[in-house]
């Protein structure tokens, strides 16, 4: 029981830091210490590996998972309430939280059904446009409007699949590449989607509460309505994480895992490659999608120039970077990939030089990513042989 | 009464202009180890391939217990109950030995979303069966692996890699299992090892019937209880080892090929 | 429709159809030794494009005149460049992944490709606005009703069906192209026969990359402008014609380059709005991939088990 009350500690402890690194970073305006910031996180990261600390921590959280997770959850908030006054900080984080999401769902393509999808965005943008049109001409409820945007996207993916499962490996990859040109390419010249100029999106409403009003927190305080939105997209994410890991820590992972390992030894063993296949796919971009609809009202503003090409390969950057098949490490590489660039000016004309240069370097050098996928537990800390 | 486990009849495997496989009769009886040998391409593993629905097959069919199987999925054809080992190791070498034995038992895992995500309850009650079942007979093939049920496959030994893949074919309780040159890798000694283990497994599995593809005649001589000689696709010769051997054709061809 | 109109079509798609053909030549040059996928090549035809264009200037203001040798120069550095360009890629960042999973190196050469995009828009004076190519060809137009047929445009036509011949007599009818085939047939016994396997694959990576400077200026005289982003959907197009002719296959390449021009075409006579061309064209692509997935001439080898 000590044991166990210790270890809780730790973890609790080690998401505290994280949390007070984070509002360091946001909070820094500073060139020379949002860079002596950066640094220090880095070294603090290498110990950590080099130490097994890392490892080490990553046991204890998944022992203590639940708990973990809702402290994470609150330290998260905590973070945003301290910063209620700062639009800009807050915009921030729900975009982290809401990419993040995006990259959780291309985690179950990428690291476990090995389907490679180089449509993100879009998938993204179909979530973002489902909500435009759905929310400014149709009275449906904004919660219906997240999940129908997911649906959408989920839709359309179950559409797409049916090519991609008579294709193998690179072919099946040009699918996605070819859809994600040909849907921006079909904003561009759509003039009842607004064409290259967007889409404006009302704010979020929720049985009558707009989340676009500033909120008043009683003696004078007031927050930014943006303090909204990083409450419902951190929910999002969490609820995207806990999907994500319980997806892995089942059959259902090890099937996916199978498939994307050697699909002729699975097959032989019974496993239904497209059964798998489809439901890496469409569910994957379920979540792409849903993150989608919340970001459109969120920004408040859509145009097909942010669902380009370009813009999937971030995504694609962050699951590899991250660590594939890791949702902690897809969060982490959202923090480090969307926080950063924002915070040094001086990088932020070079950022996709640097994301590409960045991903060059971890796949020819550490191909499992800053955070390696670890074996599977299907119940860690109980359960084992 | 006498009906075979399995029945192949006239089955050929074509590929473009390539016969790999021609009009093969293959009879396996209950309880079984039939030996399937031939010079290298005289279609043995074309024929794993075929049964196991890898291949589609251009004539003749194969029957399970009286089914036919011809054309069906190689999912299907495992439900069937036929299970196999390959040549060259397809096990998922970053995941752990169980995770490996459970891909092979696969068809008794429930592998319906909501339970796997929301009954976790369930779930658990599954993977500690699982984890008995694969340690149950893990400790057949070796006491000291089984311990090592939640390892990588990629840290294991040739020798145990080759066991936790036959493991893998035996965990889902087949009918018919279809070994291709378990041997191949593996020292003299360690073959003979391996071979007593499959001995033992099968004294654990009296409903088990065996097709085992060799190069090592030593090996088809003690646990096998007939043979069936391949040469370019077509069956030269068939009866128990000695016979086979003995077999003015089967000498020639493997002095003619190698 | 008109003849006149219809021949003007037929002869846009066929330009069309040369450039894309030898950017899916590159493609199935590389899949063939290799097996990879190499996605920067789109990039590659865009730097060649911008070294040309630097090379252009750097001869106008040597003082030299004669548009002519001025082309001449140009397109040599550029493929020249472009061909160790190709090779540096192979060298350091493709062969290293050899033992990888083929995601990665499709990730690694997706990654190349956007630094070089982003290391033209960034480091290339005002790099990041479209640059007018100069008409370093004769222009003269010869009217046939409403069909005006252009010397330069039958010019690069002529050129690019050239350079295409030459690369596919290169691969069938000399040494080197004897080991290139060996090395896509079965690098192993390539490489006991003797063959130097590396070598062979940077070579493949430089005919293909210079041939890719090729139709990167092809590109910028047809159309007088370069931009950093005309790469990627040239690229994008390279890659589906390759796969839509089949990979490893020149003829299939060739195919798809003039298949994808026509879809194109097709896509914007068809359309009220023209600009409707692409999506057109990419659902067909993604259509004939659903129908016929391993390209329209089929790849060679079936999986071993």
């Amino acid at each position: 029981m000590a044991q166990q009350a210790k270890t809780m500690f730790i973890v609790a402890l080690g998401i505290a830091a994280c949390a007070v690194v984070l509002l360091l970073f946001l909070e820094v305006e500073v060139q020379w210490k949002v860079a002596a910031l950066a640094t220090g996180v880095v070294a603090v990261l290498l110990v950590m590996e080099k130490s097994g600390l890392r490892v080490r921590m990553e046991e204890a959280s998944a022992r203590h998972r639940t708990f973990a997770l809702s402290l994470a959850v609150a330290a998260s908030l905590v973070v945003a309430a301290t910063l209620h006054e700062s639009h800009f900080a807050l915009l921030m984080l729900a975009s982290v939280a809401l990419y993040a999401t995006a990259c959780l769902g291309l985690t179950i393509q990428f690291g476990y059904a090995g389907i490679a999808n180089f449509a993100g965005a879009a998938f993204f943008g179909i979530g973002c446009y489902s909500a435009a049109v759905l929310s400014a001409y149709t009275p449906v409820p904004h919660l219906l409007v997240i999940i129908a945007g997911a649906a959408i996207a989920a839709l359309i993916s179950s559409v797409l699949i049916l090519p991609i499962l008579r294709t193998r490996g690179h072919y099946a990859a040009l699918i996605t590449i070819a859809f994600g040109i040909l849907f921006k390419t079909f904003l561009e010249v759509n003039d009842t989607l607004g064409g290259p100029q967007g889409l404006k999106v009302p704010g979020m409403q929720i049985l009558g509460w707009s989340f676009n009003d500033p909120i008043r927190l009683g003696a004078g305080i007031e927050a930014s309505f943006y303090l909204n939105y990083v409450v419902l997209s951190v929910l999002l994410a969490a609820f995207a994480f806990v999907v994500v890991k319980r997806l892995e820590r089942s059959w259902i992972g090890l099937n996916l895992d199978a498939v994307r390992l050697d699909e002729t030894a699975a097959a032989v063993s019974g496993i239904d490659i497209a059964r798998w296949k489809i439901l890496a796919f469409v569910f994957g971009n379920f979540l792409v999608g849903m993150a989608g609809a919340v970001y459109a009202m969120l920004t408040g503003f859509i145009a097909p120039a942010n669902f380009t090409f370009g813009d999937s390969l971030i995504l694609v950057s962050i699951v590899i970077l991250g660590g594939v098949g890791n949702p902690l490490g897809v969060i982490l590489a959202a923090l480090l990939l969307l926080i950063l660039p924002e915070k040094l000016q001086v990088i932020q004309e070079y950022r996709f030089l640097l994301y590409a240069l960045l991903v060059i370097v971890i796949l020819l050098f550490r191909p499992q990513g800053l955070l390696p996928r670890r074996l599977r537990e299907y119940f860690p800390g109980r359960l084992r042989a | 009464m006498n009906q075979p486990v399995l029945a192949a009849a006239g089955l050929t495997v074509k590929f473009g202009g390539l016969t790999a496989l021609d009009g093969l009769d293959l009879q396996l009886h209950a309880n079984e180890i039939l030996g399937l040998i031939g010079p290298n391409g005289s279609g043995k593993t074309t024929f794993f391939n075929a049964v196991t629905g890898l291949y589609r097959s251009a004539a003749g069919d194969v029957q399970v217990d009286g089914q036919r199987i011809t054309g069906s999925s190689p999912q299907a054809i495992s439900r069937a109950g036929v299970a196999r080992t390959f040549q060259r190791s397809r096990l998922c070498l970053s995941l752990s030995i169980f995770d490996n034995l459970m891909i092979g038992n696969h068809r008794n895992l429930d592998h319906g979303i909501w339970m796997n995500i929301f009954r976790r309850d369930a779930l658990a009650s599954q993977v500690e069966e699982g984890m008995a079942k694969a340690h149950a007979l893990l400790e057949i093939f070796s006491k000291p692996l089984a311990r090592h049920l939640p390892d990588p496959v990629s840290t294991l030994t040739m020798i145990d890699r080759r066991r936790v893949e036959i493991c893998r074919a035996l965990i889902s309780e087949p009918r018919i299992l279809l070994l291709d040159e378990p041997s191949a890798g593996m020292t003299h000694d360690e073959t003979h090892e391996l071979m007593d283990d499959l001995l033992a497994a099968r004294e654990r599995l009296p409903a088990l019937s065996v097709i085992l593809i060799e190069h090592e005649m030593n090996v088809i001589e003690r646990i096998t209880s007939r043979c069936v000689v391949l040469n370019y696709g077509r069956k030269i010769c068939e009866g128990a080892y000695n016979e086979v051997a003995a077999d003015e054709s089967v000498r020639k061809a493997y002095l003619g090929e190698d | 429709m008109d003849p006149g109109l219809f021949g003007q079509y037929v002869l846009n798609g066929l330009m069309l159809g040369v450039i894309y053909a030898m950017v899916a030549v590159g493609f199935t040059l590389f899949f063939g030794v290799l097996d990879v996928i190499k996605f920067s090549h789109g990039d590659v035809v865009m730097v060649g494009a911008f070294v040309a264009l630097a090379a252009f200037v750097g001869l106008q203001d040597a003082g030299v005149t004669s548009p002519l040798v001025m082309l001449l120069l140009a397109t040599a550095v550029a493929m020249l460049a472009m061909a160790l360009l190709g090779a540096l890629i192979a060298r350091f960042l493709v062969l290293p992944l050899r033992k990888a999973p083929a995601l990665n190196t499709l990730l690694v050469t997706l990654m190349v490709g956007l630094a070089l995009r982003e290391t033209i828009r960034l480091f290339y004076p005002n790099g990041s606005n479209p640059k007018p190519f100069p008409r370093l060809l004769p222009a003269d137009t010869y009217n046939f009703g409403a069909l005006a047929l252009r010397l330069d445009s039958l010019i690069l036509l002529v050129t690019g069906l050239l350079a295409i011949v030459i690369v596919h007599l290169v691969i069938n009818r000399t040494r080197l192209g004897l080991a290139i085939r060996a090395v896509a047939q079965d690098p192993e016994t390539a490489r006991v026969m003797g063959v130097n396997f590396e070598r062979i694959v940077l070579i493949t990576f430089g005919i293909g990359s210079a041939l890719a400077a090729l139709a990167g200026v092809t590109n910028g005289l047809y159309y007088n402008e370069v931009n950093f982003g005309m790469g990627l959907l040239l690229g994008v197009i390279g890659f589906s014609a390759a796969v839509v002719g089949g990979l490893g296959n020149i003829y299939g390449a060739i195919l798809g380059g003039f298949l994808f021009a026509a879809l194109q075409t097709v896509g914007a006579v068809w359309f009220s709005v023209p600009a409707y061309k692409d999506v057109f064209a990419f659902a067909a692509v993604i259509m004939l991939m659903a129908w016929k997935p391993t390209g329209l001439i089929a790849e060679k080898s079936a999986e071993r088990v």
